[in-house]
Order: structure tokens, then C-alpha cells, then sequence
């Protein structure tokens, strides 16, 4: 287990690595989890509740202004971070672990086992996810739990698809054959050598699925089918767009612009991340 | 008394007891022969095995000594013979050509009256025809009879042994027995000695007595063989069976240790000493032999048969077979082709035996290799290890069993694994032993492999090594299971002559040592020539020959080994001029 340790330090190391955007990125990621973590500490008014005058502009008391009900905007994002990680990294966790395993098994055992798996992983592929998670969220009911399963139920396959291919070229390496002479066991192979191996690229995988999930639940939250008592940024969103009239008054411009900002910058950050960390798993990729 | 008299000498179950200061020593233990008329037994042994003792007692020269059992000479009992009757017989009836030295002539004799002497205590010959008969015996030795005037030591080497055969043959003996007829003689005159025994006893058909430790002369001379140890015959059979195929560990240590049989073949003694002293209780051979257990010194082991006219006198019935292969077979379905990787191929690879595959690429080498060590399912046809048959991984996951090595060795490590992980892998997998004890074994097969045991080698990724590193590190990592049989694909492509003939040495003194035994698959020959004990030759998937290693290298018979040797050898040969 020590070795899973070591790779979990690694990251500090690669970090180092990366390019001044990588760099940038992580910060910003870093910062968004700062402000989520924080919450409560640096939003002065809270989130729920009416705190001043509706619809005032950024500036004064309310840095980035107030909704139609008068609730501080800047502590509405510093809260909508929370809700947006959350589900983010869950989801990218529960994808990367299931589709993991799943694509271990699938590439370790062959056979038929292969051939059932591949099947459902085509089906789920060529499914189109946004009209079934909408059908999956109202049909489930919007509670936080639900999307997050949901998003996790369509983004197992692409962890899955790697982690097989990866472990179906393990497979035929001399020191996993010579291991199965020594008498190793599936599960001797798989914490020893497959999982060592497919960490990396589950892991850069994973910061593009919790750039997804992010999306998709701005996406749902967006058209009324997220959590209606958290504070997600899509809601933000899908309460401003349903302000009869917004793009008429300038109140857009705050209302809409700020959570659009912050899911923009989360979601461009996680994305260069994702690339930096590809070319470090791959050093055939860019250079 | 014997059981049929067609024998013309038989000994049964002697026995020769030298009474020595401080404890009797027993140089002759329980040998029993028979000899035809006419026939030729060679007797072969490590100086101290009881050869001469055999020789002297045959004669009944035994003076310093009691000896038991019985020797009959054309059903007459010999041993108990008082010693009148028996000069009768001496040099008559058996005589004997003494080991070559100054002193078993007499210095103050000239030649005639050496030679002259039998024939006047025999004969009662008068001076003139006794020199005649010498002169007669002289030519035919092949010695100019002038000699006869000269003295001992005025005589080389080559001509005493002459002089000492002339002697042995002047009586018109029926049984000649020959001690060491070429020990000290240079190669010239030794094969003349040896071309002028063939000779005479195809003229005169004597039965003869050859004992010698150079098995050149053996081969040549003799029909049938016999291996001593301690005073006991621990083989027996047919000379060019044995010299082909040996069944005890002892003649194949004294075959290895004889650079005359095939000339590129390193040598290797026998380790160890014989015990001296008194018999012991179990096989005498047991301290030396690469195959002992301690059960064999228990008991001593009988001369039993194991095989059509082949007598061996060892506990596990001679040497060990560890691996056989019946009728494997493999195919490869392709898109729209079959390719027959391996065609009912056949092996068998005993305990000590380096074996080497060769064959060109793409002929099923690795594949069968694969399919021997338990990695690939085979379509038809077993392999049994230690003569049980090889399912699932129960030979390569034990300590002392089977063991691959891959041929890439990039592949063959993990490049994310440290060093010391990937040594003792194996023993973590089999959980032998404490983490501590673990990490020993691993650094001892590391220091035999020639890497470094520092902690900061050992610390290093296998990523940052270099190919022959790791080619060793794959070595290392088969060999701390402590194998009894390693296959081996490739091993040595990636290492530089040096360390690549440190290693081959290591594995042929494990060979030596343990009882090791190699499956060395490779297309360099000229390795192969050199360690190799038998070699099975690889074509299109298919065994084309195989067999004893000089012989395949010596005289191939299959066309394709033929083409093979004559390309690589003889382009190697040209290589230095050009």
C-alpha cells in the first residue's frame, strides 16, 4: 500500500511540472476550493436570506450585487461553489472508481464477461445523455444525491473504456505473466500492478469528468430540474433567466454574468488542468 | 562353480581391505564383473576410486592387504589359491601392464633380460630363443630391437609403456589387464599406444582389462564400461552409451571434466572430495552428488538395471528427470490463416543438463517455452514436472521448482517497481519467510546476477535501468526462488560478453553444485556449442534433431541443422580475417 501512498504525494511533484496556464488553473481550482470551504466565513450576508435592497448593482455593501429578492449574489456563488465541487468530484470519484473496476474485470477476465461489458458500455455511449439525465432527474426527483448518481451512471465508461484497454496491454507483459507463475492472485495483480498502473490515467480523466459533472449540473440545475433548495450556480442562473424580461434591464449583467463567470473559470481551469496532465501521463502527447 | 562357463573371468562381490596405520581403508567395496573371451571392459574413475586396486587384486598382488569374495578365472577360484598356483596363472593366463613409471622396471636389468624374465620362469627357454622371442615381441610392439640392450631409464616414456606391453604379451596371456597405458605420454605417441592395443588384441584376441581415466582412450578401446567410486561400480553398460548418455551423476561429473570427448564444451570437475576411509553407510556418492537427499544416506544403493544393458547404483535410479514434454502442439488462428507454431514437440531435460533450443526466429522456440512453463494452455499433448503432470501453477510457485524467464526484458520488470520489490516479488506472492529474510534472499540473487546491492540500487526504479540491467534483474528474480529447472528465452541477448559469460558460469556452477537445470533457448550457437549438454534443434515448429550436444555440433544429421551450423559457424570463423 505504500505505493498508492507515494502516488498520492506525487501530485505536489507534478504540480511543479506544470505550465504557467497549468499553474494558473490549479490556482484558480485552488481558490474555488478555498471560497467553498470558507463559505461562511467570507460571505458577510447570507445566502438564503434577504439581506438588502433587490436587484441593487455590484458595489457598496453587496460586492457583486443582489437578486430579485435581495439576496447577496457573492455569498449565493461563495455557496454554489460548494454545491458545484461537491458534485463535481463525487461524481468524477464514483465514475472513476466503478468504471475502474469495471474495466479491470472486463480486461483481466476476458471472455465473455469482456464481451457483456463492452456491449453496455456501447449502449451507454451511443445513449444520448442530456435527454436521459433530464428524464432520470425528474423521474428520481431533484435531490442533490440523485444528480450526482445520474451524472455518475453516464460518465463510468470513459475510465472503464481506458482502464480495459490499459489492462488488456498489461496483461500480455512479461511481469504480470511471470507474477501469475509466482502464483498471484486476481486480487495480488490488481492492487500490485493494474492498479499502480491505471492510476494516472484514471486520474487525469477524472479532473475531465468533474469538469463534466460540473457542467451537466449547471445544465439540469439550468432547467429546473436540479436540487431547488441548494444553491447550485445553475440555479443562480436558472432563477435569473426566469426573471421575465432580464436581458431588457441591466440586471443581467450581474445577476447572470457573475455565476456564469465563476462555472466559466471552474470549468476552463479543470480542463487545462486535464490537458498539462495528460502530457505528463503520456510523454508522447505535446512535446 | 560358476554358472555357465562361458565366462573367462568373473569376480564376484570383492572385497580389498588395505590394513593402514591407523584405520583399514577399503579400496575395493563389493564389485562383481564378468568378461567374456576376447571381450574389452574399460574401467574409468577419479584417481583413488579403487581402480588399480581392482587390477592388482584380479592378479592377487594384494600383499599389504585381506581381500573377500571371489575371482575365478575359467572356473577356477583364484582368490584363496596358494601363491605357487598362482604364478602358474600370472603372466601365463593374466597378465598385466603395470602403470607407466621408472620404477616398475627393474633399473639394473637391460630390456632383454626384463622382457626375457617371464619367459624363462615359464617356458624354460634357452638363452638364444629367448632372444629371439624378445626381438619377436619387440617388432611386434612396434620397438626397434636394438633397445633390447639398453636400460630403463635410458628409455622415453612412450617406449617403456612399449617395453611393458612386450612384457605383459610374452606369455600368450588370455586376459591382458592395462593400467593407465597413456597417463604421461604425449599425444603422438599415446594414440599410437592406443592404435598398436587395437591392434594386437584384434591379432592375438585377448580380453582386456582397460583401466583409465582418460575416456578418449576408453571409447576407443573398449565395448563396455565401468564407473568407480569409492571402491564400488556405481555404472555400468555400454561404452559409447554411456559416454552418450550418462545415468549417474558421477560419470556425467567425470565425462564434463574430460576435454577430449568434445572440444568446445567448458569444463567442469566434480566438486568436493571422495571420502576417504572406511565405507560409509549410505551412497558414497552422496556428499558430491547435485541430486542428493538426505534419504540417500541412509542406505547403500544396489546396481540395478535401468535401462537395456545399463546398470546404475543410485536411490532415484540415476539422474532425474525433471521436465518432459509429450506431443505438444499450439496454433495460432489468424485472420485467415492457421500457423502452427509448435508440432507435436517432445522434450525431456533431466537434473544438471544445460538443454539448449536453438532454431531461427519465428520457429516456436518461445512458444513452446511458454507452454512448458504453464504461461500458454497447449492444444494437445502434457508436460510433467518431477513426473507429475504440470496443471495450473503449482511447478512455478514453489520454492525449488519451475521457473521462465521472458525474453524481453523490458517487459519482463515492471518499469514503476523499485529494484528490491521486483527481486523478491516471488516471495512476497508465496509469503515465504519475514520481510527481513525476504530482502536477503533478494540481495543474494542480486550479487549472483552481478548487480549492485547498495541501498540506493536497490531503491532505484526499474525505469532508470539500463536493458542488460534489467535483463539481470529479470534473472535475479527467477533464481531467488532457488529453481531446480529455469527455462530461459533469450536471457543473455542484452548482456555484454563479460557479464553475460559471469553469468552462464554462475548458472553452470549452480548446474554443478545443485543439480540445476537449464532450458536455454537461443540462436547463438556459439554459445550454445559451449554450454550446452544436449541441444534440440527448432524448425517451422517442429524438433528436426536432437541429442548429445558434440554430436549434434559434430555431425548434424537433419539438413536444416546442417545449413544452420555451416552458416554460422563458418561465417564466424571467417570473421577475424575479414
Amino acid at each position: 500500500m505504500a505505493g498508492v501512498l507515494k502516488l498520492l504525494l506525487k501530485p505536489i511533484k507534478t504540480i511543479k511540472k506544470f505550465s504557467l496556464l497549468g499553474k494558473t488553473s490549479f490556482i484558480v481550482i485552488l481558490l474555488i476550493l478555498l471560497v467553498a470551504i470558507f463559505a461562511p466565513c467570507i460571505s458577510i450576508h447570507p445566502y438564503n436570506v434577504s439581506s438588502g435592497p433587490p436587484l441593487s448593482p455590484p458595489g457598496g455593501e453587496h460586492p457583486l450585487g443582489t437578486d430579485e429578492l435581495g439576496i447577496d449574489l457573492w455569498a449565493q456563488i461563495c455557496y454554489g461553489a460548494r454545491v458545484s465541487l461537491l458534485v463535481g468530484f463525487l461524481t468524477a470519484l464514483l465514475a472513476a472508481l466503478g468504471g475502474g473496476l469495471i474495466g479491470i474485470v472486463s480486461g483481466y477476465l476476458g471472455g465473455w464477461t469482456d464481451k457483456i461489458l463492452m456491449r453496455i458500455i456501447d449502449i451507454m455511449i451511443v445513449l444520448p445523455d442530456l435527454p436521459v439525465m433530464i428524464v432520470m432527474a425528474a423521474f428520481f426527483g431533484p435531490s442533490l444525491l440523485n444528480i450526482i448518481l445520474v451524472l455518475a451512471l453516464f460518465s463510468w465508461v470513459f475510465p472503464a473504456r481506458i482502464v480495459r484497454s490499459q489492462v488488456l496491454m498489461l496483461k500480455e507483459q512479461g511481469y504480470i505473466k511471470s507474477a501469475e507463475t509466482y502464483g498471484a492472485g486476481a486480487w495480488y495483480l490488481i492492487h500490485r500492478h493494474f492498479l499502480p498502473e491505471v492510476f494516472p490515467l484514471v486520474a487525469v480523466n477524472m479532473v475531465r469528468l468533474t469538469g463534466r459533472a460540473v457542467v451537466a449540473e449547471a445544465g439540469l440545475s439550468f432547467l429546473g430540474l436540479g436540487d431547488p433548495t441548494s444553491k447550485s450556480w445553475g440555479l443562480i442562473m436558472h432563477h435569473a433567466i426566469n426573471f421575465a424580461g432580464i436581458y431588457f434591464t441591466p440586471f443581467w449583467k450581474w445577476w447572470l454574468l457573475y455565476p456564469w463567470l465563476a462555472l466559466t473559470l471552474m470549468v476552463i481551469s479543470l480542463a487545462f488542468i486535464s490537458r498539462e496532465l495528460e502530457k505528463m501521463a503520456d510523454p508522447r502527447m505535446g512535446r | 562353480m560358476t554358472a555357465d562357463g562361458k565366462y573367462l573371468l568373473e569376480i564376484k562381490d570383492l572385497s580389498v581391505t588395505y590394513r593402514a596405520v591407523h584405520s583399514p581403508v577399503k579400496a575395493v567395496d563389493g564389485v562383481s564383473l564378468q568378461l567374456r573371451k576376447g571381450e574389452s571392459l574399460g574401467i574409468i574413475g577419479e584417481s583413488g576410486c579403487g581402480k588399480s586396486t581392482l587390477a592388482l587384486g584380479i592378479m592377487g598382488l594384494i600383499k599389504q592387504g585381506s581381500i573377500e569374495g571371489e575371482i575365478y578365472y575359467k572356473d577356477q577360484k583364484l582368490t584363496g589359491l596358494p601363491e605357487k598356483k598362482l604364478k602358474k596363472y600370472r603372466w601365463k593366463d593374466i597378465a598385466l601392464v603395470f602403470q607407466n613409471s621408472l620404477e616398475v622396471l627393474n633399473p639394473v636389468l637391460n630390456i632383454k633380460e626384463q622382457i626375457g624374465e617371464p619367459l624363462k620362469t615359464h617356458y624354460n627357454l634357452s638363452p638364444p630363443e629367448i632372444d629371439q622371442k624378445v626381438v619377436k615381441l619387440l617388432e611386434m610392439v612396434g620397438l626397434n630391437p636394438k633397445w633390447r640392450h639398453y636400460y630403463p631409464h635410458q628409455l622415453s616414456g612412450g617406449m617403456r609403456q612399449r617395453v611393458l606391453l612386450a612384457m605383459a604379451l610374452s606369455c600368450d596371456p588370455e586376459l591382458l589387464i592395462v593400467d593407465e597405458p597413456t597417463t604421461s605420454l604425449d599425444p603422438l605417441s599415446k594414440n599410437e599406444i592406443v592404435r598398436l592395443l587395437q591392434k594386437l588384441q584384434k591379432k592375438l584376441g585377448f580380453a582386456l582389462v582397460l583401466i583409465s581415466h582418460d575416456l578418449g582412450v576408453i571409447k576407443k578401446l573398449t565395448s563396455r564400461v565401468m564407473a568407480m567410486y569409492c571402491g564400488q561400480v556405481i555404472e555400468a553398460g555400454i561404452t559409447s552409451e554411456v559416454l552418450k548418455n550418462p545415468m549417474h551423476c558421477y560419470t556425467r561429473g567425470l565425462l564434463n571434466s574430460s576435454p577430449n570427448l568434445f572440444k568446445y564444451k567448458d569444463l567442469w570437475g566434480i566438486d568436493g572430495e571422495p571420502s576417504s576411509g572406511n565405507s560409509v553407510k549410505g551412497c558414497a556418492f552422496y556428499p558430491r552428488c547435485c541430486q542428493g537427499e538426505e534419504s540417500c544416506s541412509q542406505t547403500r544403493p544396489l546396481l540395478k538395471y535401468v535401462a537395456l544393458e545399463r546398470m546404475v547404483a543410485c536411490h532415484k535410479g540415476g539422474i532425474e528427470t525433471f521436465l518432459r514434454a509429450e506431443g505438444i502442439r499450439k496454433t495460432y488462428k489468424l485472420k485467415n490463416m492457421e500457423i502452427e507454431a509448435v508440432k507435436d514437440v517432445s522434450l525431456e531435460i533431466r537434473s544438471g543438463e544445460v538443454v539448449a533450443l536453438v532454431g531461427e526466429s519465428g520457429s516456436g522456440k518461445s512458444t513452446l517455452a511458454h507452454i512448458l512453463a504453464g504461461v500458454l494452455p497447449a492444444e494437445a499433448g502434457r508436460v510433467f514436472y518431477r513426473n507429475k503432470k504440470v496443471e495450473g501453477r503449482w511447478a512455478t510457485k514453489m520454492i525449488g521448482g519451475m521457473q521462465i524467464i521472458f525474453q524481453d526484458p523490458f517487459s519482463a520488470t515492471s518499469h514503476r517497481m523499485k529494484v528490491l520489490d521486483v527481486v523478491k516479488e516471488p516471495l512476497d506472492i508465496i509469503k515465504r519467510g519475514s520481510k527481513q529474510e525476504r530482502e536477503e534472499e533478494a540481495v543474494k540473487a542480486l550479487q549472483t546476477v552481478q548487480l549492485p546491492v547498495s541501498p540506493e540500487f536497490l531503491d532505484r526504479y526499474c525505469h532508470g535501468l539500463s536493458g542488460g540491467q534489467r535483463q539481470r534483474l529479470a534473472i535475479a528474480r527467477a533464481l531467488v526462488t532457488k529453481p531446480k529447472l529455469l527455462i530461459a528465452d533469450e536471457v543473455t541477448s542484452m548482456l555484454d560478453p563479460s557479464t553475460q559469460a559471469n553469468l552462464l558460469r554462475e548458472l553452470k556452477g549452480l548446474q554443478n553444485r545443485h543439480g540445476f537445470a537449464l532450458l536455454y533457448i537461443t540462436h547463438d550457437l556459439h554459445l550454445a556449442r559451449k554450454v550446452a549438454d544436449k541441444v534440440y534443434v527448432m524448425y517451422k515448429g517442429e524438433i528436426v534433431e536432437n541429442g548429445v550436444s558434440f554430436e549434434i555440433f559434430e555431425s548434424p544429421k537433419h539438413i536444416y541443422t546442417k545449413q544452420l551450423l555451416k552458416d554460422v559457424l563458418s561465417v564466424s570463423r571467417d570473421a577475424p580475417g575479414s
